[in-house]
């Protein structure tokens, strides 16, 4: 399995990486500890490849110096990008330009496949977890695997559109042969429709949701003008997190978390999980060292 | 420009139709889903309990009515993904419903089946859900390779980006925006979360949690954390409006929730197509008090009302100006 590690910007590329670098990245004191040992337990694997930019907004677009840094690192690279609207999309036009040829792309976007597919032939699309629509409710699919007995619901939670050979056959019209997905709470069925087509998995985070609507923005505004969809913001995401607990469950797990920062929800891998990660048939370990809502 | 009304049963037609609906949706689950999946494994954005049509047979019926009142019905098959499982399943009623019901479109998410009922070249138009996240004008462009009559845009889009796309694409295939009824805090295509009655709205359930706040910058000082978690208790209260107030409605009986009423003159200049009204699981007596405002709205619009008049008349049909004013129950930003 090939690894990839998220990095910040070119300063955190190197040759003959080993995951274990990577601990105490994430500077937040809630999850450092944790994020420190996880980040040992996977100390040992060598970095392969390395992921820069963002997949949840687009005011974290990172800048054409930073995206230029990147692009002349002599190791492989694989550009993460936001959903959008025409705003982002004429902010990253751009950036793609600096890239070199043979570059992966990550979409989050039908309309960022749409300008590689004709603007950026040369640059290598590949189908992000925004677009892998599997459930990832941390408040309840995971009971489905825990109380449930194997059944119909819970094999279609465990997998997505990916399974049909004519959505691999699609892609694959489209440029696409990799696809990249989260490490569900409920467990993944990890087969895909098409055998050329390769799988990515991302660690120690899930994506549970996200929004054009930024708590954090909102900070430095005032009154009606709070919680506008794509509002300039100062990157207010940067400096905090808030941890969310599941007081209020229906069920037993009371103690569960949910982490917000800036306008995405994400959920962290249980232990369980990350036992579970490197058996998967998967062809790539994307591994997110710090909550993925960094710029550069 | 014309108004689009969810509709669950017959016997809301009539009513609809007089209150000003002009094209239809609703949504069905066959038994042969029911049968098979449970849980959150819903066929369309829907639950299955409540908000759906019972039968082929009563579906037929209703595409039949509504088409004798020269109208049209389209039907969501928008669940985010359908696995090789279940795509027979989907595609078999896709069939169905375009020929034996006759409806006139199916409104679509997941892009594999939008791929593959373009292949099967069906009567019904294929109509892009919201959820499909069509936030720009390039992610239309790519959907069009499956020939699409229409794409519903997001909530979340601004009123000059709506123009932006209309702008672009209005000759090529038209648009539908959220006119009332349904917020959402998360953008509806990117929210893997369920709505399942079990937990509720993951937006709305959050409001409920313990929070505890992470300063990765200088010290949190307790000056700090107020400012934060006022934004936080601010943040909550836009989460309720846009919950449709809590789930509330006004003295006279009529719905809150999420408005785009101020913003008509606006859409309709853009070039916009329709005006959703959401709510196919809500009661009869909501739906038709929304249209009804819908109506009275679109109607001045259409009779070239200047735009401010517009405005005003919107908000005195919301009746409750302090709503209006926190600017939370705005779909659109409107500027005066």
């Amino acid at each position: 399995m090939e690894v990839g590690l998220h990095v910040r910007d070119a300063s955190e590329i190197r040759a003959d990486l080993r995951l274990g670098a990577a601990a105490g990245w994430e500077s937040s004191t809630k999850l450092s500890a944790w994020m420190t040992a996880v980040t040992e337990r996977f100390a040992e694997l060598p970095v392969s490849r390395f992921y820069f930019g963002t997949e949840f907004c687009e005011n974290l677009l990172p800048t054409a110096a930073a995206v230029e840094a990147v692009a002349h690192a002599s190791l492989p690279v694989t550009f993460l990008t936001p959903y959008v609207s025409d705003r982002g999309l004429a902010q990253l036009r751009p950036l793609l330009g600096l890239l070199r040829a043979g570059t992966e792309v990550v979409f989050a976007d039908w309309g960022v496949l749409n300008v590689l597919r004709w603007e950026f032939p040369a640059l290598v699309p590949v189908q992000g977890r925004l677009l892998n629509k599997s459930l990832r409710d941390p408040r309840v699919t995971n009971l489905y695997s825990i109380h449930g007995a194997e059944n119909a619901s819970l094999d279609a939670m465990r997998r997505s559109n990916l399974d049909n050979a004519s959505y691999a056959n699609l892609l694959e019209r489209f440029g696409v042969t990799r696809v990249e997905m989260d490490h569900l709470p409920q467990g993944n069925h990890f087969e895909l429709g098409g055998s050329a087509m390769r799988a990515h998995v991302y660690a120690p985070f899930g994506f549970i949701s996200t929004s054009r609507v930024c708590m954090a923005a909102g900070l430095h505004y005032r009154g009606a003008e709070k919680f506008q969809p794509g509002a300039p913001c100062r990157h207010e995401c940067q400096t905090h997190l808030l941890e969310y607990t599941y007081t209020n469950s229906p069920f037993e797990n009371l103690d569960q978390q949910f982490w917000l920062k800036g306008n995405t929800y994400f959920y962290t891998h249980t232990g369980e999980m990350l036992d579970r990660l490197l058996e998967a048939p998967v062809d790539r370990l994307v591994f997110q060292p710090r909550v993925p809502m960094v710029t550069a | 420009m014309k108004i689009l009304a969810p509709i669950r049963e017959r016997d809301e037609l009539e009513m609809l139709l007089a209150a000003g609906a002009e094209e239809f949706y609703c949504g069905i689950t066959p038994k042969e889903w029911l049968e098979r999946y449970s849980g959150a494994v819903w066929l369309n954005r829907r639950s299955p309990k409540g908000s759906g049509l019972d039968s082929m047979e009563e579906l037929r019926g209703l595409s039949d009515e509504v088409h004798r009142a020269g109208k049209e019905i389209f039907v969501t098959l928008n669940g985010p993904y359908y696995t090789a499982e279940q795509i027979p399943l989907v595609l078999r009623l896709a069939e169905q419903l375009s020929g034996d019901c006759g409806v006139d479109a199916l409104i679509v998410s997941d892009v594999n089946l939008m791929s593959r009922i373009s292949d099967a070249k069906l009567q019904a138009k294929l109509h892009v859900s919201s959820v499909a996240a069509s936030l720009n004008v390039e992610a239309i462009r790519f959907l069009q390779n499956f020939g699409p009559s229409r794409v519903v845009l997001p909530r979340s889009l601004t009123l000059p980006e709506i123009a932006g796309i209309t702008g672009a694409v209005r000759r090529e295939i038209e648009i539908e925006v959220f006119l009332l009824n349904d917020g959402c805090a998360f953008e509806e295509g990117f929210c893997a979360t369920t709505h399942h009655h079990s937990v509720g709205a993951f937006c709305t359930s959050l409001s409920d949690m313990r929070t505890s706040f992470d300063w990765q910058g200088p010290r949190l000082t307790a000056r700090r954390e107020r400012w934060l978690r006022a934004n936080l208790d601010e943040y909550r209260r836009y989460v309720w409006y846009l919950n449709g107030n809590g789930c509330g409605s006004t003295p006279k009986g009529l719905p809150y929730g999420p408005c785009g009423l101020c913003a008509v003159s606006d859409l309709h200049r853009a070039g916009v197509a329709s005006l959703k009204v959401v709510g196919r699981e809500a009661s009869a007596f909501k739906k038709m008090a929304s249209i009804k405002m819908a109506n009275d709205i679109v109607t001045r619009v259409r009779g070239r009302q200047e735009r401010l008049t517009v405005i005003e008349r919107a908000r005195s049909l919301r009746a409750e100006p302090e709503h209006c004013d926190a600017g939370y129950m705005c779909y659109y930003k409107v500027t005066a």
